[in-house]
């Protein structure tokens, strides 16, 4: 039987193999191969692709060399959300490896935050952590650590150690003894068909009457429209870190197992391939 | 929450209410705020564009021009350029800026959040420091004492654009602390007001002072 810190390793260690491409019409002094990279489903594009950006520039002049940003299929790639959480929105049912297209000009401003160093994504993950805390310990928890504590959690994720990050993750993973789970749970729900970024709102873990809320408790409070009638087909896939949790899974262990480093439960609700 | 020693949390209802009231009086005055209700959850944030003529190189003054009227007020009061410098080489060239101010509820933190951002006519987009540039050097220096954490680019969380967020971890800890002190007298005062006439400043956003002397709405009475 697996043990349930399995699922906290396989999590850790999901990988996408991915193909980067040089935009064609990049300005370069000679051909530019393609570059091939298994990117950490847990990460965040901009940490883990300095072999890419070294690569390209290799062949570019420094002037035609701007800020870099990613596109898949026409779509600019949010950088600030996790590798996995865009690979099932944008590219799961597509064969592997996933094929992104790499920019060095034309910086999408008004669909893409920058990104000008690591600072920001630290910065941005850690305000993250931050925010589910607030939801599941009211702050308590990562306001009582040290700053050095919070600098390993990012070291953590930076340098892909599990063992060093969990040190730390594990206290945001507790809970007072007399209460069965946190006070909401810390989740966004994401649909690529929406003008609507994500669906955020207060979910409680466990009900009034002490039982456990389920994952398809969640989506039919918050969105209902992922859970079809039991007469119509199931038209879409409701999918965290490439696979679909049985909505009778609790929300509690969800979170507890499968949140992403930053302590979010991302979940994706893509449409079900028909063939 | 309850009250004593506890902070005064802003529920989304009270949220809605407090910007309801605030749009209301915006009307009868004309400072051209609005709230914005999402088609497909019902959620909603307040809105307020203005438009600000500004010479490139020069600091502006803090004078804002936030009239209904934007376009004719633009062409009516549009300053002469200055001279060419000649050799100094400083030409001043009149630019407009428009501002998108934005008001959100962040259900985590339960406070209301403060997005913002600013862009040339033709759509380019300002840097911070090009907004920056626009304020006032006494509230630049209002940002270093605030109950803030620095401004950062985030995803604005119903539109998906990138905006500036001026995102207080403690806005509760100080409104809290003002509210407490007017309990006994202004008991239903409205925290968005009050939030928005002290962060609103440091990023160019003025409330006039009128607001301050709202009479709640009997609603908001009942609530409590």
């Amino acid at each position: 039987m697996t043990d349930d810190k399995d699922v906290l390793r396989d999590v850790w260690f999901g990988r996408i193999p991915t193909c980067f491409t040089l935009y064609q019409d990049e300005i370069t002094e000679r051909e530019a191969e393609p570059y091939y990279l298994l990117l950490p489903r847990i990460s965040y594009l901009t940490l883990v692709t300095d072999k890419v950006k070294k690569h390209f520039q290799k062949v570019m002049r420094q002037e035609e060399v701007s800020e870099i940003w990613f596109e898949y299929e026409g779509t600019p790639l949010k950088w600030h959300y996790p590798i996995g959480l865009l690979f099932d929105l944008h590219a799961s049912n597509t064969a592997l490896p996933w094929s992104i297209t790499v920019h060095f000009k034309n910086f999408p401003e008004k669909d893409l935050l920058h990104c000008h160093s690591k600072d920001v994504i630290e910065a941005h993950f850690m305000a993250c952590i931050k925010e589910a805390d607030a939801l599941k310990h009211k702050s308590q928890v990562i306001n009582e650590m040290q700053k050095k504590d919070h600098k390993q959690l990012w070291m953590g994720l930076q340098n892909d150690k599990f063992e060093q990050f969990w040190a730390i993750n594990r206290k945001l993973m507790e809970y007072p003894p007399e209460d069965n789970g946190f006070r909401y749970i810390p989740f966004r729900i994401y649909q690529a068909t929406t003008e609507r970024p994500f669906i955020q709102k207060l979910f409680r873990p466990i009900a009034s009457g002490g039982q456990l809320h389920t994952l398809g408790d969640l989506l039919k409070d918050v969105c209902p429209s992922a859970i079809t009638p039991e007469d119509g087909e199931q038209k879409t896939q409701v999918m965290i870190h490439g696979i679909e949790p049985m909505l009778e899974t609790p929300i509690q262990w969800l979170s507890e197992h499968m949140s992403y480093p930053d302590n979010f439960l991302h979940i994706g609700i893509i449409p079900r391939p028909t063939d | 929450s309850m009250a004593g020693e506890e902070d005064f949390f802003l529920e989304e209802k009270r949220f809605k209410q407090y910007c309801e009231d605030l749009v209301k009086h915006s009307q009868q005055i004309g400072d051209g705020w609005e709230w914005r209700t999402s088609k497909d959850l019902g959620d909603g944030y307040l809105s307020k564009t203005h438009f600000q003529v500004r010479n490139r190189h020069i600091p502006p003054d803090l004078k804002e021009k936030n009239n209904d009227n934007t376009e004719q007020m633009l062409f009516a009061h549009v300053e002469e350029p200055l001279d060419d410098c000649g050799a100094a080489g400083a030409v001043s060239t009149e630019e407009v800026v428009r501002y998108e101010y934005h008001v959100l509820y962040s259900s985590s933190y339960q406070v209301p959040v403060l997005y913002f951002r600013a862009c040339f006519l033709d759509g380019k987009p300002l840097t911070l420091d090009e907004i920056w540039g626009s304020v006032h050097a006494s509230y630049q220096a209002r940002l270093q004492e605030g109950p803030w954490d620095t401004i950062t680019q985030q995803e604005h969380p119903i539109l998906g654009q990138p905006f500036f967020v001026l995102h207080p971890c403690r806005t509760n800890e100080f409104i809290s602390a003002v509210l407490r002190g007017s309990q006994e007298h202004h008991r239903h005062t409205n925290y968005v007001i009050l939030w928005l006439s002290t962060v609103g400043p440091v990023v160019g956003l003025n409330l006039p002072l009128s607001y301050a002397k709202l009479e709640p709405e009997q609603s908001t009475d009942a609530d409590l």
